[in-house]
């Protein structure tokens, strides 16, 4: 471990972005250097984000420095950026989805024969960086096709064929199954050998220990510290990015799960692989959904609160059957859901926070009439931010102007507001830091406690354990098996998800 | 009041490059009503009688006339769609009202004079079936609003050449409405020394009011927003997407049919051609007024914004004597220019 | 179940149109074709009344005919033309989009006469070195410049009987507006030319000055509606608008209304009846139009419009008629027309008439 001699490659000084009101970022530092992984944590609305846009040129920084090898350099837009050997393989993907992999890979520098792109030379090419990085996908394919993590590949294969120094990644894993990133680490780990200098942005501590190298930690727009991995435990990082002390990863449990309430059977998807599947939950009882992706657990959800076709079964709520048709009519019934994909069913993006809010509880508002009352608007609203913690400058904000965990924790206050008796989360924290996940698994216990059933997806497997009560375990569309939480073990799980697969 | 001085000391408090670029800001959230103000001065400076009373009123008349349609169409757009129909559904609205109205009947001889309430219950009926079509075959089928409305607009088309060559009419022109009819809508409401200014004006106040109420203080009007700004999102939060599209659509109709109903009686005749076009100006207004093609962002405020400043222009440049065929390119680079000043508003600030 | 209903919603269509289709074409199956009639868009109210006049007159001699609307466009027209001509059309009966493109006359010409069909143009004007070239074309219209001559020479002598009271501010001079319903049209043209220049003429046979357009400072002395459909909106706004400039008041009122058709006239009387004018026991601006459809002599009968010229829509319609009927029966095209309105072998003219209601 010889990697503090490494030159550097990338310096970033002093960083400053000033937003109308806001100091997004105050004087912060940063410093990669070639064959190592540096991450950057923070908690949501840390600023990783924005020093990030700060580097491609998204934002116009008010101040300080950008060095790269040993020069300044000011970034008009990523693309500059890339022609600098600067990539980022972003969070949420920005990818041209109805063309296929090469046009995204080669998108504005397509190889050409004469004045005539080349569909040849761009195959071959393609294959030629597939093949160094181990990537098994066919160029030719429609990237809309293909899963979240293929397309990553792409995005980090497009980068690899700019031969990047510095390579940029912002919550890779988010969306990616254990096998995948096993894969992701491996080809990681092979571009650090090359001595590229990778930027690692994550909320998941156990990742970061295992790969990075060096620790950048942010709070509130400021540069905490730049410690090497070995020498920082995860209980360090925590304070350090919270603040305060979190001894415990998940809340006490408290709650009590009594009388059976929700019943479903046999269900069934019209245009998916979901077949037969029945259980029961309890009064208070957190429900766990576990799987592979593409095992049929968000589709398990969704068929319950209508938003996916149902070819047969039954949901029974105190024993009396529920239609649930479409969303509106599982509102009436009781039934809240918050969808996996916050920004294509989440939000409304140009929308305020305040509509985002109460857009599913309207009802409640009404007055005069047909007429909305303002103040209980304000009311509700103010309630769920400050009780989520959300940060926003002010209800009026655009909801598209926050980071990711903060629309989530706008989102979730939008289910809350409703009072459903049975809540549906399909992965309830995806993207969202340390701090804030505590907030929402304490949540959860807290609307258990209040007699509330909840059901939850989730791909990581710690949280399921350390949050339900029951885990109803998916593999290939029907139910492998039903564990319980306090029991079983992550092996026990994982053998049940592969039962189908 | 107090706000503004808070502001203005907000201003001197900052630094100049700051203050320079809050004053921009400022400026160019503005933007619209710099735009008319320069406007109204240049032409001011040119053609003084442009800010005598009998023009401004002139500009409101017209301005009034021309909102209830836009308001309709503002809708559409605020869906992320659009609607192309909405000057053959004034058309449309415009014959059967005035059918109903006329002293000599040569559509219906047998049919007298009918009160005017009937008139207006008939186009809004009619109005609100046409953008319950509409609507219908968006939601249901999924079909863009413009392929939609493209179609519907021929087809209502159709039916007011078919409508009007009913009884003996052939075609003609309909003229020659019940006094009383047109005295409701463009009679005196109150007058400005010799100026009259007409009833329709207070109707088009009272109309803008009510969509104002159903835009901002109604679910449907949240709804409305919501399915624009995101429609999957909205099918998942418990909103009746295609009962929320017909709705607009709906509502958009009824207003095109009161629309109608006004012109019929403003201009005293009515043909095929009525509203021919006003769609163009419509949408026109409404993106200068900041409704959004991207959906989900849109004003009450800014549809009339929109009117008003495109009014303004044309009616000055008839005052400014600008040659006849000048006038379309100044037309066609007035909405370009509008709309990409209103447009950095929602750019992302980098 | 919703593919079944969808399939079952389009035959239903298809079947309805072959329907509606077939009642024209009842009697088709006979040798001689039907007459294929293109109109340049139904929208138009004078070539409306053409239209009854002449469907009627066509039903009476027992030919069986066909309309098509191209909705203003010349490409739709064309098209029509050469669905019309592969239908196996006896005669085309054309009222051409394009007045001003020889090129498109040509184009339907050389179409037809391949196909050895005779045209008869009608109404809107064709090119005289074109049309005569071909033995079997013809051309029924008017001199579109006598309209524009008619309506000069009627304001003429209006306003020289006339001149003090209409004076209104007694300068000596009647100011007046001009409205234009196309650009690019001839006889739009020929109206807003001739009308202003006959009527001025007159005036100085009697010794009064030229009329004054009202607003000076407009080069192009008319103003023209924007959409190019001759519309009575357009006509109301822009009277709206100069009245809101232009008035007693400011001693510049405009004294006279001259506008291309009745549409634009009656859009102008509805402005100047909502400020005040032309009405019972209401000061009078004479507003002069073209065409007499029916809502404008209404409008003649109840005093609130001064004169209107009247084109002759039903003769015109017969006039088709008969060319028509006469190259189905393959005799002289011309057999039965009033001689005094032919002009030379290619074309017959329609006069037109004053009317100002008495």
């Amino acid at each position: 471990m010889n990697k503090n001699q490494e030159p550097v490659l990338l310096r970033m000084e002093g960083i400053v972005k000033e937003f109308p009101g806001v100091k997004a970022l105050d004087g912060v530092n940063l410093t990669v250097k070639a064959g190592t992984v540096h991450a950057l944590m923070g908690e949501n609305g840390a600023g990783k984000s924005t020093l990030m846009k700060c580097l491609f040129g998204v934002y116009h920084k008010d101040g300080g420095h950008v060095y790269l090898e040993g020069n300044e350099v000011s970034f008009k837009n990523s693309k500059e950026a890339l022609e600098h050997g600067v990539a980022m393989v972003h969070q949420e993907l920005n990818q041209a989805l109805k063309r296929n992999v090469m046009d995204n890979m080669w998108l504005g520098r397509f190889p050409k024969t004469g004045p005539f792109t080349s569909e040849r030379k761009m195959y071959d090419m393609t294959m030629e960086v597939f093949n160094d990085l181990g990537i098994k996908v066919n160029p030719k394919t429609v990237m809309s096709s293909m899963p979240v993590s293929q397309r990553q590949m792409v995005e980090i294969a497009k980068a690899v064929s700019y031969n990047a120094k510095v390579i940029v990644f912002d919550e890779p894993t988010s969306s990616l199954t254990e096998t995948e990133v096993e894969h992701l680490f491996r080809i990681i780990n092979m571009l650090r050998d090359r001595g590229c200098g990778i930027i690692y942005i994550s909320h998941k501590m156990a990742e970061i220990k295992r790969i990075s190298d060096e620790i950048t930690i942010m709070r509130d727009g400021q540069w905490i510290a730049t410690e090497k991995a070995d020498d920082l435990e995860m209980a360090d990082i925590i304070r350090l990015m919270v603040g305060r002390e979190l001894t415990n990863q998940f809340p006490p449990k408290t709650n009590v799960p009594g009388e059976p309430m929700l019943e479903v059977r046999n269900l069934t998807g019209m245009y998916n692989h979901v077949k037969n599947v029945s259980f029961d939950a309890r009064k208070g009882e957190v429900l766990g959904i576990a799987g592979l992706d593409a095992s049929g657990r968000t589709e398990v959800l969704e068929s319950i609160f209508g938003i996916r076709q149902r070819k047969e079964g039954t949901i029974k709520l105190h024993g009396k059957e529920c239609k649930n048709r479409n969303s509106g009519e599982s509102l009436k019934n009781g039934f809240a859901m918050l969808t996996e994909e916050r920004r294509a069913t989440g939000i409304f993006g140009v929308r305020n926070i305040r509509e985002n809010t109460i857009i599913s509880s309207l009802h409640r508002h009404k007055k005069f009439g047909p007429l909305l009352g303002k103040k209980s608007q304000y009311e509700d609203t103010q309630r769920y931010i400050d009780a989520m913690r959300t940060k926003t400058p002010s209800q009026e904000t655009q909801i598209r102007s926050l980071s990711g965990g903060n629309q989530q924790k706008v989102i979730i206050g939008r289910w809350l507001l409703t009072e459903s008796e049975v809540l549906l989360l399909d992965e309830p924290t995806r993207g969202i830091d340390v701090g804030a996940k505590y907030e929402i698994y304490q949540l959860i216990q807290n609307l258990a406690h209040d007699g509330k059933t909840v059901l939850m997806v989730s791909s990581e497997m710690p949280e399921l354990l350390g949050v339900c009560d029951k885990i109803l375990v998916m593999s290939g569309g029907r139910l492998a098996g039903e564990v319980d939480a306090k029991t079983t073990t992550q092996e026990e799980i994982m053998t049940l998800a592969a039962k189908f697969a | 009041m107090s706000e503004l001085k808070e502001k203005g000391n907000a201003l001197k408090a900052m630094n100049a490059k700051d203050r320079k670029r809050a004053i921009g800001d400022i400026m160019m959230n503005n933007a619209m009503f710099i735009i008319i103000a320069i406007a109204i001065v240049l032409i001011a400076l040119k053609e003084p009688a442009f800010v005598s009373v009998p023009s401004i009123i002139n500009i409101i008349n017209l301005t009034a006339a021309k909102l209830p349609i836009a308001l309709g169409v503002g809708g559409c757009i605020i869906l992320a769609g659009t609607d192309v129909s909405a000057g053959r559904q004034v058309g449309l609205a415009a014959c059967i009202a005035a059918s109903l109205q006329l002293t000599t009947n040569k559509l219906f001889p047998e049919m007298g004079v009918q009160a005017w309430y009937v008139a207006l219950a008939a186009v809004i009926v009619v109005g609100a079936i046409l953008g319950f079509v509409n609507g219908f075959c968006m939601a249901k089928f999924k079909l863009h609003p413009y392929i939609v409305t493209l179609s519907t607009q021929l087809i209502i088309y159709g039916i007011i050449l078919l409508y009007l060559q009913l009884g003996t009419n052939s075609g003609q022109t309909l003229s020659g409405m019940n006094p009383a009819y047109r005295e409701l809508i463009t009679g005196e409401l109150f007058r400005i020394g010799n100026t009259v200014v007409p009833m329709y004006v207070l109707y088009s106040v009272i109309i803008t009011i009510i969509v104002w109420v159903i835009w901002n203080k109604t679910a449907f009007g949240k709804n409305m927003y919501a399915v624009g700004s995101n429609e999957e999102a909205a099918n998942v939060s418990g909103v009746n997407v295609v009962r929320t599209i017909i709705m607009v659509f709906m509502m958009a109709g009824a207003l095109y049919g009161i629309t109608g109903f006004m012109d019929a009686a403003r201009i005293a005749s009515v043909n095929a051609t009525t509203g021919l076009n006003y769609e163009a100006d419509a949408i026109a207004a409404c993106v200068i007024g900041g409704i959004s093609f991207v959906g989900g962002i849109g004003k009450v405020s800014g549809a009339i914004i929109g009117v008003l400043l495109l009014q303004v222009i044309f009616t000055g440049l008839t005052y400014l004597s600008v040659d006849q065929n000048l006038l379309f390119i100044v037309k066609g680079l007035i909405i370009l220019v509008a709309c990409a000043i209103d447009m950095r508003k929602y750019l992302v600030r980098k | 179940m919703k593919k079944i209903l969808a399939l079952l919603l389009a035959l239903v269509m298809i079947f309805g149109l072959v329907g509606c289709g077939g009642g024209d074409s009842e009697e088709g199956g006979n040798e001689v074709g039907e007459v294929a009639v293109f109109w340049y868009t139904f929208g138009d109210t004078y070539l409306s009344s053409v239209r009854a006049a002449m469907n009627a007159a066509f039903e009476a001699e027992g030919i069986v005919y066909q309309d098509y609307d191209a909705n203003n466009s010349q490409t739709t027209q064309t098209e029509q033309i050469q669905t019309a001509i592969t239908k196996g059309a006896s005669v085309l009966v054309v009222n051409i989009v394009d007045a001003s493109s020889d090129d498109a006359t040509q184009a339907i010409l050389d179409a037809a006469n391949t196909a050895g069909i005779p045209v008869v143009f009608f109404n809107r004007s064709v090119s005289e070195e074109i049309v005569s070239a071909c033995e079997t074309a013809a051309y029924v219209g008017t001199d579109y410049t006598q309209a524009g001559h008619m309506q000069g020479k009627m304001i003429g002598e209006y306003l020289v009987a006339n001149y003090e009271a209409l004076d209104l501010n007694a300068d000596g001079t009647i100011s007046y507006v001009m409205f234009k319903g196309q650009e690019g049209n001839m006889e739009a043209d020929a109206r807003t030319q001739f009308g202003v220049e006959d009527a001025d003429a007159v005036l100085a046979e009697n010794g009064k000055p030229a009329l004054a357009f009202y607003d000076a400072a407009n080069t192009s002395k008319y103003l023209l509606d924007q959409n190019g459909a001759w519309s009575a909106a357009q006509g109301q706004e822009h009277m709206q608008t100069l009245l809101s400039k232009y008035s007693e008041d400011n001693g510049n009122m405009v004294e006279l209304v001259i506008a291309n058709n009745d549409d634009m006239a009656l859009g102008a009387i509805s402005a100047l009846q909502a400020a005040g004018y032309n009405k019972e026991g209401a000061k009078y601006i004479p507003v002069f139009g073209v065409d007499a459809t029916d809502a404008a002599k209404e409008k003649i009968a109840d005093k609130s419009m001064t004169g209107t010229i009247k084109q002759d829509a039903e003769g015109m319609a017969q006039a088709v008629v008969d060319i028509a009927a006469n190259f189905q029966a393959g005799v002289d095209k011309f057999e039965g027309i009033d001689e005094a309105n032919m002009v030379g072998t290619w074309r017959v003219n329609i006069p037109y008439s004053a009317y100002t209601g008495e």
